[in-house]
């Protein structure tokens, strides 16, 4: 015996027919409602948010396909089969692609029709679920980020603000050693959450509640922009940053301060392999479809067999100075980015002679 | 010499509340700490302080904005500086979080954690010394 009794609701204009479903149904223990035209069916159905509702195809009035539309568009879950005279692929194909699950040609045996109902009703607890257990997956998710966001950095703020006290109520004491290590403390604990705050990002940006804007720009100004930021370090290092942008370049849409980050992004990259004396380019073309940027640099460069995986989180070329370490997420934070703008961007590379990625936008 | 100036520390981490305190004391000021929104409110009432830095994001996101509602509403709270804490960069491009349009004055917002000189200076400005 179920305990609850799934509801069934017969649509279909033959009396015999209602009152035979009805009772086969029954027997096993469903709940029947009928109704015998379609708008008095769709009203109970609306009422009484049937599991399934078995539908005459051919009816006076509401045509079956009709009543299919409108039920699978209101009742959320509700499971339709069609039952029809004259099963034709056509007809059921049409009923299925208006949201029906299955459908029954008549003449049909109280034991097809029961095994019918079971199929649906069955098809309808696993619908059901399997978006339980999505919606459960995708809490869990959100409620694991909000929790690294503020478990994790809390700590490493903390932290931070006892060696600010530190330096406050003693750093007159301390020779120069002791603020070193205090120093390191402090940089390693800001690159720890720096590494945090890149993560959460990437989270973001896969769970789609990383904020973007559309807005109609022009990579002109984000290059003019990212170059400008970077050309204190460049002037530092002793390497010389250039653009190339060409004055008609096409606008694209996207999201201003996320495309300033993964141009910074890719320029400080190449700052950090590229020795003294050598040259950074960022160069802007398009075509028809898509707007270009090349950033290649005369730095020391990828070797082959790594290439493939540097978009990969936390993937590291080795070898490379322990110095050069940043979170290990930034590239793949930029394909991220660039992907989330219906772009590409890929890399070649050549050890000893300097790399290059190819940024692709489709234009506005 | 005139007495102490009193600043009024809320947030719910222990730790934070007592480094934060070692700073303004070495700036000079006497710190009054509450762990919690009811008692920063209460505390506030019954000390009078000069300033209060209140954290944003407490028990809930939020709950920072109650307490800084409740303390403008005093009639002491009216004209006093108040700083509020957070330790997410609220002027950031990828916060969605913005407060209420009716939402009392603020200060200063300041991003955890804070340099002492930072901290100290911020405080002497705000209470004209």
């Amino acid at each position: 015996m179920m305990a609850h009794k799934p509801l069934i609701l017969i649509i279909d204009d033959e009396e015999s027919l209602r009152d035979g479903c009805r009772q086969a149904l029954e027997k096993s223990g469903y709940a029947v409602l009928t109704a015998g035209e379609g708008s008095e069916g769709i009203k109970i159905a609306r009422e009484s948010k049937p599991e399934i509702a078995f539908i005459d195809l051919k009816m006076p009035g509401i045509s079956g396909m009709e009543i299919i539309e409108i039920l699978s568009k209101d009742i959320p879950d509700i499971v339709l089969i069609m039952i029809t005279g004259y099963a034709t692929i056509v007809s059921a194909v049409e009923a299925i692609q208006k949201g029906a699950y299955d459908y029954l040609p008549k003449p049909f045996s109280p034991d097809q029709l029961r095994a019918v109902a079971r199929r649906g009703l069955d098809h309808r607890n696993l619908k059901i679920e399997a978006r339980r257990l999505r919606e459960e997956k995708e809490r869990m998710e959100k409620s694991f980020i909000t929790f690294v966001s503020h478990e994790m950095r809390s700590p490493l703020v903390v932290i931070r603000q006892y060696i600010e006290s530190l330096k406050a109520i003693a750093g007159d004491r301390f020779d120069k050693d002791v603020t070193d290590i205090i120093e390191r403390c402090s940089v390693r604990i800001q690159s720890l959450e720096g590494l945090i705050e890149h993560w959460l990002d990437l989270s973001r940006i896969e769970d789609g509640t990383f904020a973007q804007k559309k807005e109609t720009l022009n990579l002109s100004r984000i290059i003019a922009r990212s170059a400008e930021e970077m050309a204190p370090i460049c002037k530092e290092k002793g390497i010389s940053l250039e653009t190339s942008v060409p004055e008609d370049l096409p606008s694209i849409v996207g999201d201003e301060e996320s495309l300033a980050r993964v141009f910074i992004n890719i320029i400080g990259n190449a700052t950090k392999y590229t020795p003294e004396g050598g040259k950074i380019m960022v160069a802007a073309r398009n075509d028809e479809y898509y707007v270009t940027v090349n950033i290649s640099d005369t730095g020391v460069g990828i070797p082959h067999d790594k290439l493939p995986f540097i978009f990969e989180p936390f993937f590291r070329v080795k070898g490379k100075e322990e110095k050069h370490r940043g979170s290990g997420l930034g590239l793949t934070f930029c394909k991220k980015i660039i992907e989330s703008h219906g772009g590409e961007i890929c890399a070649t590379s050549k050890e000893g002679e300097g790399t290059t990625f190819v940024l692709k936008f489709p234009n506005q | 010499m005139s007495a102490k100036k009193k600043i009024l520390l809320i947030d719910d981490d222990k730790d934070f509340l007592y480094a934060t305190k070692l700073i303004l004391e070495k700036g000079g000021y006497e710190v009054f700490l509450a762990e919690d929104g009811k008692r920063g409110v209460e505390m506030w009432k019954s000390v009078s302080p000069d300033l209060a830095i209140i954290d944003m994001m407490m028990e809930t996101w939020g709950e920072g904005f109650e307490v800084l509602k409740k303390i403008r509403a005093t009639d002491t709270g009216k004209d006093t500086p108040l700083f509020m804490l957070s330790a997410v960069d609220l002027q950031g491009p990828y916060q969605s979080f913005e407060p209420p349009p009716e939402f009392p004055k603020v200060n200063k917002v300041l991003l955890k954690p804070v340099k002492a000189d930072d901290l100290l200076g911020y405080v002497s400005s705000a209470l004209g010394k």
